[in-house]
């Protein structure tokens, strides 16, 4: 009998022993929308700025800091000295990330690099509190220059100090920018490598040279162009070259995107008749097919998620509002109010600008939970945000 | 008796056709906010005979770099065309000023700059762009009467140079123009040819 309970209490040790050490289930529940509901997490151990921003940054990552009865996972760590930190199953004390500790940069740095590791150890998808943003601010009367920051809008430094008009702003990879400046009287597109300085002008065709979008994989450059006559779809390599217009409506072309795959490019024109509405086209040219958006009028300013599932536009229903749509259109979705939307990495965060003419500021969104936090305002007005991805 | 309550139904009447009149029908159960309507572009179908729609003309962008010239001639600075909402057709009520600055422009080796603005309720890119496409109508125009494309270049400053603030259509109706600036010549004389 002794010998009957040693071999069951062997086994199922060796069994549980094999178990243990084999997966960590993280349950995932996803909302109907497909984005992942907030896991909740009990946090300890920082303190002052740390805890704060480690918060703010798991937010924004669908991760929430909730009591410990009510959290899934422990996050624990410290700032006493640099920061460090780990997560742990609440029941079953798996460690879910091992604890690690950053050096370099200052205490923010350190702990945008612990929340995108947790975020990452959680959800499985991209930080994005590393990547910066670039955003277009007013200095003064008739002035306006590219900025970048932090995404949460700290450290925030002028990248242009040229005091003309400049416009739209986006990545080109995580290291250069494309904007649209007036530097030599019309809207002219240049490259700004973002260490040297060093810029270069991309399309300097005659009427407007407008609304830059680098493809994903930076080899392209999808733009809107008058020299024809009309303000038309084109693309060109990175460099300018092999220049090739899509479109060639008489109507006036706005906003191009990418979709993630760079197969794609969505758009804002008007359909026969008069209506304004988003398209998309192949990036190689051919037949455009409207997206619908029924219920957000006036689309426009689109921008196509990472991960491919959404488009998130502004609509004009009395003030401006952002809305998604499954990239094949059709049905809609309210998420803010504001406009010019631009999506973070994770495809579940992105900010926006909002606020009256003149006195605009950026704001974080939290898309599947709605939540949002302005983020403090550059000097006198912040608009045309884009997420570095 | 009779004749009060005939005059207090009629009254009630008279209510309940301007209750219904004035109730307009929201089909998208929207609520305009102060100072906002949600316009549709078919709101603003012009009356009368529409200037005809024509082939986009190209621009060579030797006119890009050009300075504005010192004295603004009152024709061109009298004869700012103003647009509808979010449209950047011509309008036949525009007609008389664009043939003035058609005048003008033959009269002499001129070259000008069209600048096309928008007002504010358009998101800034689409501005840009619709800002674009109301200075080459314009130039358009100006082209079918006579003028040289060469002499005509354009710019869009969408919504970012309103003429008046304001969040009224009093200020809309005002920034939704295109605008004329005379040119210098290059040092080397005039860069067109061709017929006026």
């Amino acid at each position: 009998m002794r010998t009957l309970i040693a071999c069951i209490v062997t086994f199922a040790l060796t069994f549980r022993a094999f178990g243990a050490e084999d997966r960590i289930v993280i349950e995932r529940p996803m909302d109907d929308l497909g984005f992942l509901k907030p896991i909740p997490v009990a946090i300890s151990g920082f303190s002052g700025e740390v805890d704060s921003v480690l918060k703010n940054d798991l937010l924004f990552m669908g991760v929430i800091n909730v009591p410990v009865d009510q959290a899934k996972y422990l996050v624990n760590g410290s700032n006493s000295d640099r920061v460090e930190g780990g997560v742990t199953d609440k029941v079953t004390k798996h460690p879910v990330m091992p604890r690690k500790g950053y050096t370099g940069g200052n205490l923010r740095s350190q702990t945008h690099a612990l929340a995108d590791d947790i975020a990452q150890a959680l959800t499985q998808l991209p930080g994005i509190a590393q990547r910066k943003i670039t955003f277009k601010v007013h200095t003064g009367p008739g002035a306006k220059e590219i900025y970048i920051a932090d995404y949460d809008g700290h450290n925030p430094r002028a990248v242009t100090q040229d005091g003309v008009n400049v416009s739209a702003p986006c990545w080109a990879g995580r290291l250069s920018l494309f904007y649209s400046s007036y530097k030599f009287g019309n809207a002219v597109i240049f490259s700004h490598v973002l260490q040297s300085g060093q810029r270069k002008a991309i399309a300097r065709y005659g009427g407007s040279n407008i609304s830059p979008a680098v493809s994903p994989d930076g080899s392209k450059v999808a733009m809107i162009l008058s020299k024809s006559g009309s303000p038309d779809l084109y693309v060109s390599d990175i460099e300018g070259g092999n220049l090739r217009q899509l479109t060639s409506t008489a109507e006036a072309e706005s906003s191009p995107c990418w979709s993630p795959d760079g197969r794609m490019i969505c758009y804002t024109s008007r359909e026969r008749g008069g209506r304004p509405s988003l398209f998309k086209i192949s990036a190689n040219g051919g037949r455009p097919e409207v997206i619908p958006t029924p219920g957000a009028p006036i689309p426009s300013e689109p921008d196509w998620s990472p991960n491919g599932k959404w488009i998130a536009f502004t609509s004009l229903i009395g003030t401006f509002r952002i809305f998604i749509t499954p990239s094949d259109g059709g049905r809609v979705y309210e998420v803010a109010e504001g406009e010019d939307p631009s999506w973070a990495p994770n495809s579940r965060a992105l900010i926006y600008c909002k606020g009256p003419d003149g006195g605009k500021h950026l704001s974080l969104l939290d898309v599947p939970t709605k939540q949002f936090k302005d983020v403090p305002r550059v000097l006198e007005s912040n608009s045309q945000p884009a997420w570095a991805r | 008796m009779k004749c009060t309550k005939f005059v207090n139904l009629t009254a009630v009447t008279l209510l309940a056709v301007a209750v219904a009149a004035g109730c307009s029908r929201n089909p998208q159960a929207v609520t305009p906010l102060h100072g906002y309507k949600d316009k549709s572009v078919t709101d603003e179908v012009p009356k009368g005979p529409m200037v005809g729609d024509s082939q986009p003309i190209p621009l060579s962008g030797n006119l890009s770099g050009l300075q504005a010239a010192a004295d603004q001639p009152a024709v061109l600075r009298d004869n700012v065309v103003y647009f509808a909402y979010d449209r950047a057709d011509v309008r036949p009520s525009e007609g008389s000023k664009l043939d003035a600055v058609a005048s003008y422009m033959k009269g002499g080796n001129r070259l000008v700059r069209v600048e096309g603005h928008c007002d504010e309720r358009g998101t800034e890119e689409y501005n840009r762009s619709l800002g674009e496409r109301r200075a080459l109508k314009v130039r358009e125009y100006l082209v079918r009467a006579g003028v040289s494309a060469d002499r005509i270049d354009t710019i869009s400053h969408g919504e970012d140079k309103p003429a008046v603030s304001g969040h009224s259509e009093a200020a809309w109706s005002k920034n939704r123009r295109a605008e004329f600036l005379l040119l210098q010549a290059p040092p080397s004389g005039v860069g067109a040819s061709g017929p006026q």
